[in-house]
């Protein structure tokens, strides 16, 4: 009743476009999960110092803003319910440890075919919809488990690994390009990389242009995701400035963190980054995704997410193909809202399958 | 309304197949008069409020002493839903034996509350910040449902800042012993506020005149149910009932409650057209008249601005909820395309709707605030402005949706008017200084905010801005110690902070105010026609020759009309002939004084310091000149030596305090300093009084020259010759057009100075009639007055002279935010 009259109510009131989570479509197996993106990984731009050099991002009232997102959009019920199974659908189902095996690599994987329980997806009629998660990510050792995992489930979730000596990414260039190709060797079609902090922070852009451009060079058809590491570039200004490098380097996606760092995804730090993604995008016409990982714990903090992008970039961003959020825990507390939700009671830890 | 958020999701694949096993809410049996086709999180929190009017049978009245006044046969008004129209509750009208009612309770509370010990008072205002806390929920599902505002600014800024209001006067009603002794509380304050303002506005000024020891009679417009709630809160704390009373009636109230005998100062909140009538219709009255008026607001970006910051700044300026008025948006040429481009890109993204949903932006504000923005529209548009607006709005809904106006031609009706809720009017400007010439060029001043990255050029503006609040790289930031006021035609009431606590003190021992209103004063003719003057007969005496002309510009000149008026001594026999002024010598005055405005302002407090000890010493030569005079208009020789040392005394003593204004606020919550500066007021007009020729002459200088301020002086109208005999040190030692004085016909004089558009600050001693008319006349650039309604002062005391109040009346406050952070 509510679900229908809200989006008449809605219309009455001033003409409301049908736009919102467009959930069908997005799901849909088909044509998504092959290559991983619905289209061909990004061309460089030629390198433009210009659009960086005037850059000067105010914190203060970037960190107004991030607190305003989180109040502004509070979305309760089936909404919520709604928005938190799209949620899922982003999310690169991570482990990145140093005691990960081939069984806890392939737990990880059936989670990511099979991220919240059928019987609950039943109840919501979303069973037949294929919800998975949107990517496995690992370490580049693990990358052939991960695969040869996904192959027994019998689906194509695409595998991401991290590379060029994550996560630091203090090694030397020739090493950090050959496990890239070492990677995607392997399988992986997916390559979240680095970047050389040093160069941020001595301002060498040139020479991280250069340096991501050879990334993406070695990425082959697997597509490159750049890893900032925000935490450590030191201001605001910095973050917009390596996310337009990044992008113009040929980046598909910018990721906030590497989740190792000491301060990992913070709002103001993607919202600089989500409106350096809108300015490439009304220069060049390409749209860079992003990637939020680090710190992205609870399914309420999921929700804040998703509608920080859609503020600041719109629907059109509300894909995996343009949107991810790196997280190990975050599918389990989605899963306990969503059995709260169907069954209005809350979850014990063992009424869930882990992951 | 502007964009669905999330209506798609759920009609595609929720609608019609939720069946099995999703358990729903149901509105189980309870009845609710609103539309059942609201979605659940609403519907819950209409529930709430609902209640609440139902404990009062969907009728208020008024809430004064602590219960409940519902009065037979007055007229009512419906409280409707703004969006719905749906009658939510039928409120009474007040008549005047209703404020009569209340101002006596208020009264009879002022006994026992303003002789209590101020921590008792701390303690009572905390109890109230606590019972806000307890019942936040009801309080800001009211105050949304009934206003449309958005609940989501309700919720986490004004019940939040409501609660800090309290706490933070709570702390200076426990301080009032020490930090404010000297001081009184005034009495019975009344309040009135207009539709257009929340219950904050209201939470502003009753905080601190509780926490001095005054209490508060509001008059509410018809149908605002949450101050009730509120009085009815602090009632319902059991002890002193009678310290905030609300009652509900029309505006043509307002007059009525201002003079109650006993009410000893009234607040508007409101428009400046009507607060224009208010000062006209109280000249005389025993209240004292303390305006807030417009909500406009304005915001100057600069090349060097961080531009999505800014035009998140305009979002919180003006589609937000959070203010009641419109913008006026600079933006430099440079960067104009670009911002254009960002701005209604994000304009796209702004969701209107209902106010209890806790997903949208802007709500809707009632038929009132409607019409206003779509009167303001066609008329910008007729005039040749661009009009762009995300989304269409039917004409028949109660949604506007946000505007942005630009283009409008710089002459145009439009410019010069207010702008209105939700509209944002942007025009461009070339170069930093144009902007500052831009903005300062509207008669209204209240605040504004500067984006720059520039640290420089950020403070640069920032100072020369002629507002009450700027905010450097942000915009509507308040906070309980962060006095909030205006100047020019916003009115230069102030709340919160010091400068807000020092609106309802008095300095200790004066007299209450009683109505001096004279029904004879005709305000047309009142010091129209100077009275012809012929000469008067031999000139006698031992005195050296009297001074003559009119000090100008830094030097002696002749009176326009050419003639002079004779002074007489004590005895009745000539003194001298002073120079007549009239119309064209104060005009000429008022120009030479903003001459010299500029210099004087870039003075350091050092310099200015220097220069009135400079004018001491001058003074202390004179002093055989300037004792003798006096002796001859009758003062005693002794008298005369003293009132000599203490007018050299006052101009050292306002030097040194020059060097201590203003100072530096911290603020929770925010990172970085807020600067309360106090910076001068202008060209400020002063009519001494008749007593004490030298010593007020000199005193009421002093103050305005340490502030800062350039000043046109009337002297003494019985005695101005010792006034004179300083000129001629001024006219040596001053910068030019820093003192101007003009002897002639005080009334005539002060009508001048009174209806000049362009003096920014009067003082008036002198007769009752006099004090009336300057109040009347005030009205009309809303200049800050201060009158004596005729009563003498004791100058040469500092707590019965102007000593403590001086210094508060000679500058006016700015807020100066400064958030850090990179």
């Amino acid at each position: 009743m509510s679900a229908r009259n809200r989006g008449t109510e809605l219309d009455q009131v001033g003409g409301a476009t049908e736009e919102g989570v467009d959930l069908p479509s997005s799901l849909h197996p088909t044509g998504m999960h092959t290559s991983g993106f619905g289209c061909f990984p990004m061309e460089p731009e030629a390198l433009n110092l210009s659009w960086i050099s005037k850059m000067q991002v105010n914190q203060p009232a970037v960190l107004r803003r991030a607190q305003q997102i989180q109040a502004r959009r509070t979305v309760k019920k089936e909404w919520q319910a709604a928005w938190l199974l799209k949620a899922v659908t982003f999310i690169d189902l991570t482990t990145l440890s140093g005691d990960d095996t081939s069984s806890n690599i392939q737990r990880l994987c059936y989670k990511a075919k099979y991220p919240i329980r059928e019987d609950l997806l039943k109840t919501l009629n979303m069973h037949d919809k294929g919800l998975t998660t949107a990517a496995v990510c690992v370490y580049p050792a693990r990358v052939c488990d991960a695969v040869r995992a996904l192959k027994a489930a019998g689906c194509t979730i695409p595998v991401a690994s991290v590379a060029t000596g994550f996560p630091a990414g203090q090694t030397h260039l020739k090493t950090r390009l050959e496990e890239i190709r070492l990677a995607v060797e392997d399988g992986a079609t997916e390559i979240d990389v680095v970047i050389n902090r040093t160069l941020v922070l001595t301002g060498q852009w040139e020479a991280l242009y250069d340096e991501i451009r050879q990334f993406r060079k070695a990425c082959g058809e697997a597509h490159l995701k750049t890893i900032l590491a925000t935490g450590e570039l030191g201001s605001l200004t910095n973050v917009y400035k390596a996310s337009m490098i990044a992008m113009m380097a040929g980046s598909d996606f910018i990721k906030t963190s590497t989740g190792k760092e000491t301060v990992n995804a913070t709002f103001p730090v993607a919202i600089v980054m989500l409106r350096a993604i809108r300015d490439f995008f009304w220069k060049t016409g390409n749209k860079v995704g992003f990637k939020p990982a680090g710190g992205i714990r609870s399914a309420k903090d999921s929700l804040a997410w998703l509608s920080l992008v859609k503020e600041e970039l719109g629907d059109e961003w509300l894909t995996p193909d343009l949107f991810r959020i790196g997280a190990s825990t975050l599918l389990s507390d989605i899963e306990r809202q969503i059995y709260h939700h169907v069954t209005g009671r809350y979850a014990a830890y063992h009424d869930l399958p882990m992951s | 309304m502007f964009m669905g958020y999330f209506p798609s999701v759920q009609d595609k694949n929720w609608g019609g197949q939720r069946g099995a096993g999703v358990p729903l809410p149901k509105d189980s049996g309870q009845k609710l008069s609103s539309p059942s086709c609201l979605p659940d999180p609403i519907l819950n929190s209409l529930r709430l409020p609902q209640a609440w009017l139902d404990t009062q049978d969907r009728h208020l009245g008024h809430y004064v002493n602590g219960k409940w006044l519902k009065p037979e046969h007055r007229n009512s008004v419906p409280c409707q839903d703004p969006i719905t129209g749906e009658r939510l509750a039928i409120c009474l009208q007040a008549q005047a034996e209703d404020v009569v009612a209340a101002v006596e309770a208020a009264g009879t509370a002022f006994e026992n509350w303003s002789g209590l010990p101020g921590a008792s008072r701390a303690q009572h205002l905390l109890r109230l910040a606590k019972m806000i806390q307890k019942h936040q929920r009801l309080l800001w599902t009211l105050e949304s449902l009934v206003t449309g505002r958005a609940v989501r600014e309700v919720r986490d800024g004004d019940v939040p800042l409501a609660q800090q209001l309290l706490q933070y006067h709570a702390v200076q009603a426990y301080t009032q012993e020490e930090v404010l002794a000297g001081w009184e509380p005034m009495g019975v304050i009344g309040l009135i506020l207009s539709p257009t303002f929340s219950f904050l506005e209201m939470m502003w000024r009753i905080c601190p005149a509780l926490a001095v020891g005054c209490t508060v009679v509001v008059l509410v417009p018809p149908a605002s149910p949450t101050p009730l709630l509120l009085a009815q809160l602090a009632g319902e704390l059991g002890s002193f009932p009678g310290i905030l009373n609300v009652i509900s009636g029309p505006a043509s109230l307002g007059p009525v409650l201002a003079s109650q005998p006993g009410v000893q100062k009234v607040t508007f909140c409101g428009a400046i057209e009507e607060g224009r009538a208010l000062r006209r219709t109280l000249a005389g009255k025993g209240a004292e008249l303390g305006l807030a008026l417009g909500a406009e607001s304005l915001l100057m970006l600069t090349e060097a601005a961080d531009v999505d910051s800014a035009v998140e700044g305009v979002v919180d300026a003006a589609w937000s909820d959070r203010s009641a008025g419109g913008l006026r948006l600079l933006i430099q040429e440079s960067v104009w395309d670009e911002t254009m481009r960002r701005l209604q890109e994000r304009m796209a993204r702004l969701r209107g709707g209902r106010g209890l949903d806790g997903a949208v932006d802007m709500g809707a504000r009632g038929a009132a605030a409607h019409d206003l923005a779509q009167r303001y529209v066609r008329e910008a548009r007729s005039q040749g402005a661009q009009v762009f607006q995300a989304g269409a709005v039917p004409s028949d809904s109660p949604f506007f949706p946000p505007t942005l106006v630009s283009d409008l031609p710089p002459a145009s009706p439009c410019t010069q008017a207010e702008v209105p809720w939700p509209v944002v009017v942007a025009s461009p400007f070339r170069t930093a200084k144009e902007a500052l010439a831009v903005a300062n060029g509207t008669p209204r001043g209240a605040s504004a905010s500067v984006w720059s990255e520039r640290l420089g050029q950020a403070l640069e503006l920032g100072y020369g801005l002629r507002v009450g609040t700027v905010w450097i790289n942000a915009h509507g930031l308040r906070n309980a110690e962060v006095p909030t006021g205006g100047c020019k035609e916003s009115g230069s009431s102030w709340s919160g902070g010091p400068d807000g606590l020092y609106e309802y003190l008095r300095p200790s021992g004066t007299p209450a105010r009683l109505s001096y209103f004279s029904e004879n004063l005709n305000y047309g003719t009142f010091g129209l026609a100077v009275p012809s003057t012929l000469p008067a007969g031999p000139e006698i005496g031992p005195s050296p020759a009297t001074p003559y002309g009119l000090l100008i510009g830094g030097h002696f000149q002749a009176p326009g009309a050419r003639s002079s008026r004779p002074i007489q001594d004590a005895q009745g026999n000539l003194h001298g002939y002073v120079a007549e002024g009239g119309a064209k010598d104060i005009r000429g005055a008022v120009e030479a004084a903003h001459q010299a405005a500029p210099g004087w302002v870039g003075q350091s407090p050092g310099a200015r310091a220097t220069l009135l000890w400079a004018l001491a010493t001058a003074l202390e030569r004179r002093e055989a000149a300037l004792t003798s005079r006096l002796e001859r208009h009758g003062t005693e020789l002794k008298d005369a030596k003293v009132e000599v040392e203490l007018s050299a005394r006052q101009l050292r003593a306002w030097g040194a305090r020059a060097q201590a204004q203003g100072h530096v606020l911290q603020v929770a919550g925010l990172k970085g300093p807020v600067l309360r500066l106090r910076e001068p007021l202008g060209v400020l007009a002063i009519v001494c009084p008749d007593e004490w020729p030298l010593l007020a002459f000199v005193s009421l200088l002093a103050a305005a020259l340490a502030h800062g301020n350039t000043v046109v002086l009337v002297p003494s109208g019985a005695c101005p010759i010792p006034a004179l005999e300083l000129c001629q040190d001024m006219a040596a030692l001053l910068p030019a057009g820093l003192v101007n004085v003009v002897t002639g016909d005080r009334d005539h004089l002060t009508r001048c100075l009174a209806l000049h558009q362009d003096v920014q600050a009067l003082w008036y001693f002198g007769s009752a009639q006099g004090s009336q008319f300057v109040e009347w006349a005030s009205a009309g650039n809303l200049k800050p007055v201060w009158v004596n309604r005729g009563c003498p002062w004791a100058w040469d005391q500092e707590a019965k002279g102007a000593g403590r109040e001086l210094g508060l009346r000679a500058a006016r406050t700015k807020a100066l935010w400064l958030p850090m952070g990179d």
